[in-house]
């Protein structure tokens, strides 16, 4: 089975970062076969994990001049399929974990790809300062990640996504090329590399170092939880917030489903579970701003018809509500086996009607839709536990989603707010997008990765990309470097 | 979409089949992942929490034989710790999984000849105790101290022996309390009687003190909580029935421990039995009595006693934190006792790399973890670490006289006592 060339390849980078960290059995692969989102299962040829940015760059150059595909991977926790490796090289990118420089006086940080991105905010903590941008993963995602995904989470509400808080960047080019894109000083000249590179799904190639900024911790917080009983009071009391002027740091939407598996999980938040929905709604700033913001939001929430509105008393109660919200996602487990999430954005006015459409689809398909969201921005999460062993249920399940796509796309929406297109996204991409609008995206990448190596087959279908017809070589010949026993 | 759940199981009457439920609830959120020591020092996700669970089913659903030894070696090279429990979301019962996995893979038999020669040591009483006083009468001699910085295992297990050594002055008191806080049977334990004899009576004189009465439960033995970390399930219920006879018998309000791994596994009693007509009740309800002395003490106050002027760390037991979910009450017996500064200590909640008898089978594994505990207690500046299991005192006590560091590990009971003593 073993391919010659291949096992060449194996060697090679064995050499670079010793045995332990080249993977090529089936069992030792298995891990790495599916990121957040485990309904799809793809299997590298092998794995690699570089531990310091030399290897990093002597792993990248080899594959390179080996003609050899490669997908890069973070913590493996991303929600697109963006880190699947179907039989390429798999670049894991987890062991480089370094906070290289924190400069308080700057405002500004230099990490490794590696750094989990709570890690980095627990060693700022004692600074007063914190990087903002804060998905739902944050104690496990790494911030090499949340450049690639361009990661939002609660606070991008009022503090904006990843895009908004990178400086510069070192990047290594799928040719093994290093550059440096962005200013640390936040100047800027010429056309926005830095941009273009954040959100780019590994298809531009890795980060070797990111220049994060950082924000100091507001004087005062204020964090209210909501309880309403009926879904449209929530959303109306979302709009009318928004419409006040008022831009809270956070504003989030909690469903029954979501409310009760939270509250059986060990980060119950003391969310009333007779409720049709919750909102957990912060505000920040000085200690008169964020008590007058307060005292807004309170009054439109009530005038809406929430049926209480809890302000947390103590950085304690503030953090368990919070945890519960982090937490969600990963407490869906309890419903049943498998779980697929959906991520799309529409106009925030709408959500009223979307949420009754997401609701009417899934009884239609006999279905239960939990939903857990960025409601201050519009930004969807529709959760569906179902069991994978039953076929029907499964493909129920895969109509029922692209039934809430359509929906939120007829809506004026998009495809996705901060998970990425990856994968489970690529059959959506058409019909948000036209071909020459298709065709301008695979011209860009073309400028990073002309040979389509750094995770191929994501974002932007193949059709689009004409030159991958024209090159099937793109695949690796490293694909059957495996079956080793 | 395809999936490892819901096929036909190879292992279908096998104790892991039993624990499916369990396997179902994991969705991969990778939410454990920075929980795990075993992740953080090995940097593979085959050694995280998620990563076994994936190994497991491939185990269940027969697409990895029992034998292949990537299997082997991952699953052998978890601590059991449960830090993964508290920071799972969807509460997949990690530890039960993993005892079912051992059990599955080998047939009820502990991985190594070496492993298994201890495990019946341990489940035999008479061999147990002569053991442990051998184990006594070498720890009693300077040979430990003179061979504690041997490279290997030899040298750690001379460190362990040597960190037995109190390292405060044990003045003598007579406890006295009123007995109407209930009654309570301490469960002895094989390392704590064995090793930590004086412990063992400190935490009834401490215990005394705080209106607990004591009553001796004398037929019992071996908890059974190495047996079934290891996978020997059928040998850690016969060491249960006899506990649960023994404790039944003693008509004690509270069974308490001082052990946190040995009140982790009483305290499970009832899901080692799960399905069993005749143990199930019996075995829950001894189970529920279950506490650990800090619990009990908080309880209590606990009383205040004399000054102890220590800069003090809490080093949380894995078995005490995520497999008990106790967390304040060992701090709040810290708090009463006068002149101890508290100082706080990063990651208290990992793991030390003692995990029952996991320091002897995977020494390499075992030391890397070690060694960011180390790192974190320097870092601390404490001159006592207190933690309350006997495998983390050894580890961390070894550890520390073989890195020539100043501080000692102690059991906070005896902090207590030696409050107490002071007064």
């Amino acid at each position: 089975m073993t391919e010659p060339a291949a096992t060449s390849v194996a060697e090679e980078l064995r050499a670079i970062v010793g045995d332990r960290f080249v993977l090529e059995r089936d069992a030792v692969l298995l891990a790495y076969q599916s990121d957040g989102l485990p309904g799809y299962h793809k299997r590298p040829s092998l794995a690699v994990f570089p531990g310091s940015r030399d290897e990093t760059i002597e792993v990248v150059r080899l594959l390179a001049t080996t003609g050899t595909s490669f997908v890069p991977r973070g913590a493996g926790t991303g929600l697109s399929g963006g880190a699947l490796a179907d039989d390429v090289v798999l670049l894991g990118l987890h062991r480089l974990k370094a906070v290289l420089d924190v400069d308080i006086a700057r405002m500004r940080a230099t990490v490794e790809p590696g750094v989990v991105n709570a890690a980095l905010n627990k060693r700022l903590a004692r600074h007063g300062v914190f990087y903002a941008p804060d998905p739902s993963s944050e104690a496990a995602c790494t911030i090499g990640g949340n450049v690639a995904e361009n990661a939002g989470g609660p606070h991008c509400l009022k503090y904006g996504v990843t895009l908004n808080h990178i400086l510069a960047a070192t990047v290594l080019l799928p040719d093994g090329e290093v550059m440096e894109i962005g200013d640390r000083d936040g100047g800027m000249a010429g056309y926005d590399l830095l941009g273009a590179f954040i959100g780019s799904e590994g298809c531009f190639g890795v980060a070797l170092d990111i220049t994060v900024r950082l924000t100091r911790r507001p004087a005062a917080v204020r964090t209210a939880l909501a309880d309403f009983a009926h879904v449209a009071d929530a959303t109306r009391a979302t709009s009318a917030i928004i419409a006040s002027g008022v831009v809270p740091a956070a504003l989030e939407f909690m469903d029954n489903g979501t409310i009760r598996v939270v509250e059986e999980s060990i980060f119950a938040a003391g969310y009333p579970i007779d409720a049709a929905a919750i909102l957990l709604i912060e505000v920040d700033g000085s200690e008169e701003s964020s008590d007058a913001e307060m005292e807004v939001v309170r009054s439109l929430c009530m005038e809406s018809g929430a049926r209480t509105v809890r302000v947390a008393t103590n950085e304690a109660e503030r953090m368990r509500l919070w945890q519960g919200r982090k937490k969600a996602f990963g407490a869906m487990g309890r419903l049943a086996p498998n779980l697929v999430v959906q991520d799309a954005v529409i106009p925030r006015t709408q959500l009223t009607d979307i949420l009754a459409q997401i609701h009417a689809i899934g009884d239609s398909h006999g279905l239960t839709v939990c939903n857990v969201f960025h409601a201050g921005d519009g930004n969807l999460h529709p959760n569906i536990s179902y069991d994978a062993g039953d076929p029907d249920q499964v493909e129920r399940v895969h109509d029922a989603m692209s039934a809430i796509m359509q929906a939120c796309i007829t809506a004026g929406g998009s495809i996705t707010g901060e998970h990425g297109v990856g994968l489970d996204k690529l059959p959506y991409m058409t019909k948000l997008f036209d071909e020459p609008t298709l065709a301008a995206m695979c011209d860009l990448r073309n400028a990073f990765d002309p040979d389509h190596r750094s995770n191929p087959g994501k974002v932007v279908p193949v059709h689009s990309c004409r030159e991958w017809l024209a090159a099937p070589a793109a695949r690796a010949p490293a694909r059957r470097a495996t079956d080793a026993r | 979409m395809t999936t490892s759940t819901g096929t036909p199981s190879l292992h279908a009457d096998s104790p892991l089949a039993r624990e499916q439920a369990g396997l179902d609830a994991c969705v991969h959120c990778g939410f454990c992942l920075q929980a795990c020591p075993t992740y953080l020092a090995l940097e593979d996700e085959s050694d995280s929490p998620r990563g076994r669970i994936v190994l497991m089913r491939a185990l269940l659903d027969g697409s990895l034989p029992a034998s292949d030894p990537d299997l082997r070696q991952h699953i052998d090279q978890c601590l059991g710790c449960r830090a993964c429990e508290t920071a799972c979301p969807s509460g997949v019962p990690y530890g039960h999984l993993l005892e079912a996995t051992r059990a599955t893979m080998r047939g009820g038999h502990a991985p190594t000849f070496a492993s298994r020669i201890l495990l019946a040591v341990f489940a035999h009483r008479p061999l147990m105790r002569f053991a442990m006083a051998m184990a006594r009468l070498l720890a009693a001699t300077p040979i430990p101290t003179l061979l504690l910085k041997l490279p290997g295992r030899l040298g750690f297990g001379m460190a362990m022996l040597a960190s037995t050594d109190f390292p405060l002055e044990r003045a003598k008191y007579v406890a006295h309390g009123s007995g109407e806080n209930g009654s309570a049977a301490l469960l002895l334990g094989c390392v704590m009687e064995g090793l930590f004899t004086e412990t063992n009576r400190a935490t009834e004189r401490v215990l005394r003190r705080n209106d607990y009465s004591m009553i001796a439960a004398p037929s019992q033995g071996c908890c059974g909580a190495l047996h079934a970390h290891a996978g020997e399930l059928g040998a850690a219920r016969r060491l249960a029935k006899r506990n649960i006879a023994a404790f039944e018998k003693s008509g004690a309000q509270y069974i308490v421990t001082n052990s946190a791994g040995c009140g982790a596994m009483m305290k499970e009693y009832g899901h080692l039995f799960s399905g069993d007509a005749e143990w199930s009740q019996r075995a829950s309800d001894v189970a529920s009595r279950v506490r650990d002395v800090s619990e009990l003490l908080a309880a209590a106050g606990p009383r205040s006693g004399g000054v102890i002027p220590f800069a003090v760390a809490y080093d949380a037991p894995c078995h005490l934190q995520h497999a008990q979910r106790i967390t304040e009450a060992p701090l709040t017996v810290l708090r009463a006792i006068p002149g101890i500064e508290l100082v706080p200590l990063d990651e208290s909640d990992q793991c030390c790399g003692s995990a029952g008898i996991y320091n002897l089978l995977e020494p390499e594994t075992s030391d890397a973890v070690l060694e960011r505990k180390l790192d974190r207690i320097e870092a601390s500046g404490a001159a006592l670490v207190a933690t309350g299991n006997p495998g983390c005192l050894m580890q961390i006590g070894g550890g520390l006289l073989r890195a020539d560091m100043r501080a000692r590990a102690v059991h906070p009971v005896d902090l207590l006592d030696a409050s107490y003593a002071a007064d």
